[in-house]
């Protein structure tokens, strides 16, 4: 039943649990690392990282469906997230999500057909000086326009 | 005027890089306090700067430290409030990009201060490339011998680490912070117990924001005088306001604690666009109950603003201009809130959902002729009856909104009945 | 002490104490959902808030702490306004359900409401829909609409039994309790949840939609199904409506003494002691004449035919061959008018017990002894020891058997051969099972449930059970049937004359014996 992390990721784990007093204080970093080799945390990482940190599952379970940056299914290659929060809206960010929404032909949420993007509209991303601005993965992209968001998935090819 | 403190050093190319912050003068302040002050010399001129918290709620910083015991069997830890997560908030995100060491520093000063030997900087998730430069120049620093073990010889040690949270806005609340920094959901705890004493792991704990630790090597260089002179003087050194919004350079900018907010929209910000007119501003961060655009000549410290009824914050200015439909911010913030709610207290968790849905149906043109009463008395309900301070953060702007805007919304239904 | 006001009467409590628990022994109740005093207090359901003089905001009362002079108000308008406001954040997203709710008439919802609340409904909107029916347990479902979150179920399972099988997921409007990938809660000490939960979130299979709980009436008792005794609270009807046969309990839920039992119990108790009352009852007398001739009986004639048979040993000095089979669910008064009947009056020296099998001791609550009074029956003077076949088959002409667990069954060919041998055996029982057509006669007994007396627990702690189910057909409990048989045969008239019940029976035991006068 439970998923055999690599001995690398294992090695990876363990040097973050040396920063704490307390195994269950590494769990987010270590729902990172996981997520970010895995793209998504099912049952599966859940019980192996609770198994690792020696904590029941449902403490696992409690803290991914408590942080909207942990994901129980999978998402596409291009995870686009665009700020609906007021700033980017005064600077008409929703001109951004309908613009991402026409173009990708799926609602925010949702995951394009061949896997590629996701679209998600999310809260305040600190960078209202450049609003309207959404992230792509972890990078930060500002003062948008729909032109400039045509270049920018451009690039992601 | 020059009032570039912190930020003085952005321009410059690779000040996250080391060797540049040493060419610059970095360490200088750790130097001075390691080698030649006591621990509670740092303490006391933190105290005598009245550097307040940058991140919100405007506390002390040198009271905070002072609330720690000196003596304890217990690990102490410093835990660095990187989640700037509310919205209008960016200023932190420009000091950890740009000048990561002046927040070492000043983590090593607060360690050193409050007898501290393991520090944590809780970063927002979403921070990921600056976390990594953090820890770059983390890693730069145990190298040179600022942080590790015996820190420049003096037998003081600190390991600082790099913590990222995964979002959620309620781990910005200091105590939501260290649920989260222990693994847990960001739950707020009961206080008292406050986290002075039992804190992070159960231990004696101190928890400050990034740009209220970046000032501490300026006072420990120059003096609590020297950075009194620079702010108010119950409320020391610049601030680094954010300007978002309806104004034709939003960006950042470093000006004295104490500087009036039309200044800042109207002469650092560039003013509104040709045409706009002042509409409304939200002073600091969007938990802070809004201003009219009659009630911006307000200097901008922690207690005049306070005085006007609202709050500093964390000095994240959000201006709106005459086009922008009130309506429209208030749905923006009755769904931050309801969104962000960590749903562990009654009042919170259902009240945000119902003002939510309220504001919502208004918003669809189905409002109804008591749907502002209701939203005051709402929000009125949660305010002051929350475990944590979310409840206030997301009553007092609709009751701002709510009151002070009664009328447009009031015509806003009637357009849509 | 501290000295504080409560509403302007001033009460001392020793320092430390909580507010909440300073006006509980003033006997000033305070509304509250997420406080439980097994637990640190979470102050989530803000429904206990206060106003302490001088504070700028209302407080926690869970976990405010008694200053010298604090001035607390339960009841100002403020504090009504605070409540009420909770409450009416509640009921906005309540599917207000009750009349289909099990928990309708014991709910703190309703009962707050009825306090606090009674304010007209003014939500407009749209109640998030929830599951209304999800099973986490064997014997629980959860219903998702009526959870008031206070998460006690969470904290039980996290604290108490430490299993771990309720969370909390989601956050906000959306947060909601489950288990792990649909894993139950089976932990043995499931059904406390059910108690634990203020309102009708957490229900009980066994108790769902069986009777409402208005019609049922609480009686206090032991636990008998092991030997720690726990402390409980039967839920019975006790006459209207009229419900058929044995039954009339409904459930046992924990009351709570911190010295045996604390707040809860196991379910091996709490769903065992349900099917003990309800299960394969013995209602009535039965003779078996031969192989297929079976006659009912009256207690009457029954007493007749036993007590000739036991008179013609007499006449022949040979009572000793009078055998007991006796189990240590018997009460202490039961036990002691077995030995003051049949050991001291008649001289019978084969006493042997019969017990169910130890279980296994769960580290908690449940002991591995899985019988009631062991004690008792040890400080009485009986060797608790197993049935030895042959020396039943060699020395009984008359075997009473008491109960009717014999251990390895009386289908088992040792124990048919052993029991061939004896001419006259009759059962006392509360149970029908195989030995019942073994028997030559068949006596109904009550249930623990439908008799008086007291029980000693492994600890030597004497408890007392009272009669609270009525006892249906012809089933009259052991002490007034031994009673009756020690007056049938004429045994000492004067003393067991004097007896008329358990009570009586009780005062003889604690004279008679050290041990039992000593406790109350």
């Amino acid at each position: 039943m439970n998923r055999e992390f690599t001995a690398d990721l294992k090695k990876r784990i363990e040097e973050i649990t040396a920063r704490y007093p307390s195994r269950q204080a590494a769990l987010l970093p270590v729902l990172h690392l996981v997520q970010s080799e895995t793209g998504f945390l099912s049952a599966e990482e859940e019980r192996a990282v609770a198994s690792i940190l020696g904590l029941p599952p449902i403490k696992v379970r409690e803290v991914v469906t408590f942080y909207t940056m942990f994901t129980r299914k999978p998402l596409g290659r291009f995870h686009l997230q665009v700020c609906s929060n007021l700033s980017c809206s005064l600077a008409d960010g929703e001109r951004i999500l309908r613009h991402l929404q026409a173009k990708l032909g799926i609602g925010a949420g949702e995951t394009t057909p061949d896997g590629k993007y996701t679209l998600t509209e999310v809260e305040c991303l600190g960078a209202c000086e450049q609003a309207p601005c959404m992230m792509v993965n972890f990078d930060y992209h500002g003062n948008l326009d729909p032109e400039k968001v045509d270049r920018i998935l451009e690039e992601l090819k | 005027m020059e009032t570039k403190v912190l930020t003085k050093g952005f321009e410059l190319d690779h000040l996250f890089r080391i060797g540049v912050y040493l060419d610059q003068g970095g360490y200088r302040a750790v130097k001075k306090a390691l080698t030649e002050w006591k621990p509670e010399q740092v303490l006391d001129e933190v105290k005598k700067a009245n550097l307040r918290g940058r991140g919100g709620a405007g506390f002390p910083a040198g009271l905070k430290w002072s609330f720690v015991p000196q003596k304890t069997d217990k690990a102490k830890y410093l835990c660095v409030n990187a989640d700037e997560g509310e919205p209008g908030t960016f200023k932190d995100r420009y000091i950890m990009a740009h000048d990561p060491h002046l927040l070492i520093e000043g983590i090593i000063l607060a360690a050193y201060a409050v007898g501290i030997h393991t520090a944590y900087i809780y970063i927002r998730g979403e921070y990921e490339l600056i976390a990594r430069r953090l820890e770059g120049a983390i890693g730069d620093a145990y190298a040179k011998g600022y942080l590790g073990k015996n820190i420049l010889g003096v037998g003081f040690d600190l390991d600082l680490y790099v913590h990222r949270g995964a979002g959620a806005y309620i781990c910005g609340e200091e105590t939501g912070l260290l649920e989260s920094l222990e693994g847990k959901r960001g739950n707020p705890r009961l206080k008292p117990p406050f986290p002075a004493s039992v804190g992070l792991f159960q231990s004696p704990t101190v928890i400050n924001n990034v740009e209220t630790l970046a000032n501490v090597p300026f006072i420990v260089l120059n003096g609590a005088a020297w950075f009194l002179e620079r702010g108010s003087p119950k409320d020391g050194g610049t601030r680094i306001f954010g300007v978002s919004g309806a104004v034709n350079k939003p960006g950042i900018y470093e000006l004295p604690v104490g500087t009036s907010l039309r200044e800042i929209i109207f002469d650092h910000a560039g003013g509104l666009k040709p045409g706009r007119t002042l509409k409304a501003v939200i002073p600091g961060g969007m938990s802070s109950p809004v201003f009219k655009a009659d009630e911006v000549d307000v200097k901008m410290d922690c207690d005049c603003v306070a005085a006007a009824g609202s709050m500093l914050g964390s000095g994240a200015i959000i201006v709106i201009d005459d086009r922008t439909p009130i309506l429209d911010v208030l749905s923006k913030v009755a769904k931050f809130y309801a969104h962000e709610s960590c749903g562990q207290c009654t009042p919170c968790r259902l009240g945000t959902s119902w003002i939510h849905k309220i504001v919502k149906r208004m918003a669809a043109g189905k409002g109804r002729a008591d749907d502002v009463d209701g939203l005051i008395r709402l929000s009125a309900n949660i305010k002051g009856r929350t475990l944590c301070p979310l409840g206030d953060a997301a009553a007092l702007p609709v009751l701002a909104i709510a009151k002070k805007f009664k009328a447009e919304l009031q015509t806003a239904l009637k357009g849509s009945a | 002490m501290v000295k504080i006001f409560l509403d302007g009467g001033p009460v001392e409590v020793v320092e430390g104490t909580t507010v909440f628990k300073a006006a509980q022994r003033a006997g000033i109740a305070i509304p509250h959902f997420c406080y439980h005093p097994a637990f640190v207090p979470e102050g989530s359901c803000r429904l206990c808030l206060v106003e302490i003089e001088g504070s700028p905001k209302l407080e926690l009362s869970c976990s405010m702490v008694v200053r010298e002079g604090m001035k607390v108000s339960t009841q100002s308008p403020a504090v009504r306004e605070a409540r009420r406001a909770v409450l009416e954040f509640i009921l906005a997203e309540h599917p207000l359900d009750c009349p289909i709710c099990d928990k309708a008439g014991e709910c703190k919802l309703q009962d707050y409401y009825q306090d606090y609340g009674l304010t007209e409904s003014v939500f407009r909107e749209f109640k998030e829909k929830r599951e209304k029916k999800v099973r986490i347990g064997d014997q629980l479902i959860l219903d998702r609409e009526r959870c008031v979150l206070c998460t006690r179920c969470v904290r039980f399972l996290a604290e108490i039994t430490k299993t771990h099988e309720l969370g909390l997921f989601e956050r906000g409007i959306h947060s909601e309790i489950g288990g792990y990938e649909n894993e139950p809660v089976r932990n043995g000490y499931s059904g406390n949840l059910v108690d634990l939960c203020p309102v009708g979130a957490i229900t009980d299979t066994e108790f769902r939609f069986k009777t409402r709980s208005w019609f049922l009436t609480k009686g206090e008792s032991i636990c008998p199904l092991c030997s720690r005794g726990c402390n409980i609270f039967i839920d019975y009807h006790p006459g209207f409506p009229r419900v058929a046969g044995s039954a009339k309990v409904y459930r046992i839920r924990p009351r709570t003494n911190e010295a045996v039992n604390g707040p809860w119990i196991c379910d091996h108790g709490r769903y065992g002691y349900v099917d003990l009352q309800r299960k394969n009852r013995c209602e009535k007398l039965i003779w078996n004449k031969g192989p297929g001739s079976t006659t009912e009986l009256s207690w009457d004639k029954a007493l007749i035919v036993i007590g000739e048979k036991i008179k013609a040993l007499r006449e022949n000095g040979k009572t000793g061959r009078i055998s007991l089979i006796l189990t240590t669910w018997l009460t202490n008064e039961e036990l002691f008018l077995i030995k003051k009947i049949f050991k001291d009056g008649l001289g019978v020296r084969n006493v042997s017990f019969a017990d169910p099998a130890p279980g296994t001791e769960d580290g908690f609550l449940l002991r591995a002894d899985r019988t009631p009074n062991r004690r008792g029956a040890r400080e009485m003077g009986f060797e608790v020891k197993p049935v030895d076949l042959d020396v039943l088959a060699r020395d009984s002409d008359i075997l009473f058997i008491f109960g009717s667990s014999l251990a390895g069954g009386s289908n088992d060919g040792a124990w048919k051969a052993a029991l061939e041998k004896v001419s006259v055996k009759i059962l006392v029982t509360a149970h029908l099972n195989e030995l019942a057509s073994a028997a030559d006669f068949v006596l109904p007994a009550s249930s623990v449930a439908e008799k008086s007396g007291t029980l000693t627990n492994a600890d030597g702690r004497i408890q007392r059970i009272a009669a609270i189910a009525r006892a249906c057909g012809d089933i009259r409990p052991e002490v007034q049937i031994l009673l009756d048989l020690a007056r049938e045969i004429h045994l000492d008239d004067a003393y067991f004359g004097a007896l008329t019940g358990p009570e009586e029976v009780h005062r003889e035991l604690a004279k008679d014996i050290p041990f039992f006068g000593a406790r109350p």
